[in-house]
């Protein structure tokens, strides 16, 4: 019943809406206009009424009459007594003075903005599009600037390493080395060279660590705090070729990061001295773990190049216990890490208002340098108390080191003899002979006891 | 500086290049493109699932970091698919609803 009240007011709604347009001249409907003022939901219920024949309703209730045209009249008393029969409609008389007091409400449907109708506003989807245009541009232009820079680098230079090495070059792929090797691209903003096949040395990588000219965020966060192109060298010497001795000479922002990061200047150069004392300018430093070796790397040469391209050259390393940067966390290493004998160069090459062919031809008397310094320090020999301290500075660092893995190195010494021992029962047990195993078992019985017994010392009574 | 009547090449003594990070320490390079590619899929998500239009817009722009910044032995098929993503992340939420984009601090104002 209430789900059938319900349509029938879905569909007087529906009605009223279409009555209101009718032509008013409709002779039809000309009846009803007089109760347009009346309540809107009794009127529809004429028209309803007069449309459709309202099934449930009873039809003693109407007093349908005739009138002289032969159009239908319905007496308006009648139709009102029907809808307050309450025998008829379950609580309506309630729900229906609650309907006339409630004003229709009318809500704006939201219809949907249309894009060719209003460009505007798609501001921000215009702004996202330029916006990611110009990055595109942006990366376009940065990579194509520093690949430009890198290969203006390599030719300028070419002719030098090809002097001093018979490799220049190589991607390390397995197969037959390529003649004409050059620089590899590690990334948009990193260029490698490997050299190699020159005496005392293993081989030199050049790294090309430039600006990331190609990434848009990278560029405006140095507008606020910028970077310099900068260019990585690091020699590995033979094993022999070198004296052992630590040392650095780096501009101050660079020595203070070195010292605390890298593990040979931190165990074996505790102090930084200002450059000022070895005649060079004061913003380097110096660490340095024998003085030999230091008064022998800063001789007139190298502190002239120093003094000269202050703001060129942004560290000199040169150490035979290289082995990277510090670890962070404890990895637990049974071993002291694998050192190498290295000599690190790293150089600055500002690009700021030269031609790229200026910028790198500036670094050229510093690759000068480079080869000027694997010489002498192939060439230098330590005196005896030098390499006397060298030698107990390295063994002294060996122990402390032993010591703080001594808990660790017995441990896994004791899980190698626990391990041995189960691979041996498991040989023994997995053989056939029973002879064989019991054999073993009573042997291994033997050993346990041994070592549980406590040990004593056996003293030897001489025979007198 | 150099003598240079000593030829120093010594074309025996040739290494190859071996690519460097052999040993498990910490590479000390720069971890940027990692790091943009989790945050693109993570505003991708976002938006895709919170039908957000400006997550799916930021989730490109840090796929389009993240490329720019790669290095070359990265794996293209990576960044081919934080593209992707964040590519339907735009067009679906443009799709549900073709509204204008609405600023997020626009509803933080409001």
């Amino acid at each position: 019943m209430k789900l059938w009240i319900v349509f029938m007011h879905v569909l007087l709604v529906s009605c009223s809406v279409w009555a209101n347009y009718q032509d008013q001249q409709d002779n039809e409907f000309a009846e009803f206009e007089e109760f347009e003022s009346d309540d809107a939901f009794v009127q529809s219920t004429g028209a309803e009424n007069l449309m459709k024949e309202p099934e449930p309703i009873d039809a003693d209730n109407i007093f349908i009459t005739d009138d002289d045209d032969g159009d239908i009249i319905i007496n308006d008393d009648s139709e009102f007594e029907h809808f307050q029969d309450t025998e008829e409609f379950e609580g309506f008389a309630e729900s229906r003075e609650e309907k006339i007091e409630v004003e229709p409400k009318i809500t704006i449907t939201k219809v949907p903005i249309h894009f060719r109708a209003n460009w505007d506003s798609y501001w921000l989807e215009i702004l996202m599009v330029t916006g990611l245009i110009v990055y595109f541009i942006n990366f376009a232009t940065g990579k194509s600037k520093n690949t430009m820079l890198a290969n203006t680098w390599f030719q300028s230079h070419k002719q030098l390493l090809e002097d001093n090495f018979t490799l220049v070059g190589d991607d390390g792929a397995l197969e037959h080395i390529k003649e004409s090797g050059g620089l590899l691209k590690e990334s948009e903003n990193t260029f490698t060279l490997w050299c190699s096949g020159r005496t005392c040395c293993e081989g030199m990588l050049v790294e090309l660590k430039l600006i990331k000219r190609q990434d848009l965020v990278a560029v405006i966060s140095g507008m606020m705090r910028p970077t310099l192109d900068q260019v990585h060298i690091k020699v590995t010497m033979d094993s022999d070729a070198m004296e052992p001795f630590v040392f650095c000479v780096a501009s101050k922002k660079t020595a203070t990061h070195v010292s605390k990061e890298t593990n040979d200047i931190s165990v074996y150069c505790p102090e930084r001295k200002s450059g000022e004392r070895y005649n060079i300018p004061s913003n380097f430093q110096v660490m340095s773990e024998i003085l030999e070796a230091t008064s022998a790397m800063l001789d007139s040469k190298v502190t002239a190049i120093l003094n000269k391209y202050t703001d060129l050259v942004d560290y000199i390393h040169i150490s035979d216990q290289y082995s990277g940067a510090k670890q962070t966390e404890d990895t637990g290493a049974l071993k002291l890490p694998e050192v190498k004998k290295v000599l690190l160069f790293g150089f600055n090459m500002p690009v700021k208002g030269m031609s790229p062919t200026e910028a790198v031809e500036q670094l050229k008397p510093l690759m000068v340098l480079v080869f000027y310094c694997i010489e002498k320090v192939k060439r230098f020999r330590l005196s005896k108390e030098s390499k006397t301290k060298a030698d107990k500075n390295r063994l002294r660092v060996e122990e402390v080191f032993l010591k703080s893995t001594h808990a660790a190195r017995a441990e896994a010494a004791a899980n190698r003899r626990e391990e041995k021992r189960r691979l041996e029962k498991e040989k023994v047990m997995a053989e056939e002979d029973p002879e064989r195993q019991r054999r073993w078992e009573e042997k291994d019985q033997k050993r346990q006891a041994k070592k549980r017994a406590p040990k004593m010392k056996q003293l030897k009574v001489k025979a007198l | 500086m150099i003598p240079g009547n000593v030829d120093p090449r010594r074309p025996d003594k040739v290494q190859r290049y071996k690519a460097p990070q052999a040993n498990g320490n910490a590479p000390v390079e720069d971890l940027t493109p990692d790091y943009m590619n989790i945050l693109g899929m993570v505003f991708s998500m976002c938006g895709l699932m919170m039908r957000l239009k400006w997550c799916a817009w930021v989730a490109l722009y840090c796929s389009c970091i993240s490329f720019a910044n790669s290095r070359i032995s990265d794996d293209t098929k990576q960044i081919l698919s934080s593209f992707m993503l964040s590519i339907s992340a735009i067009v679906m939420s443009y799709l549900q609803n073709p509204q204008p984009m609405t600023p997020p601090w626009a509803t933080a104002v409001n």
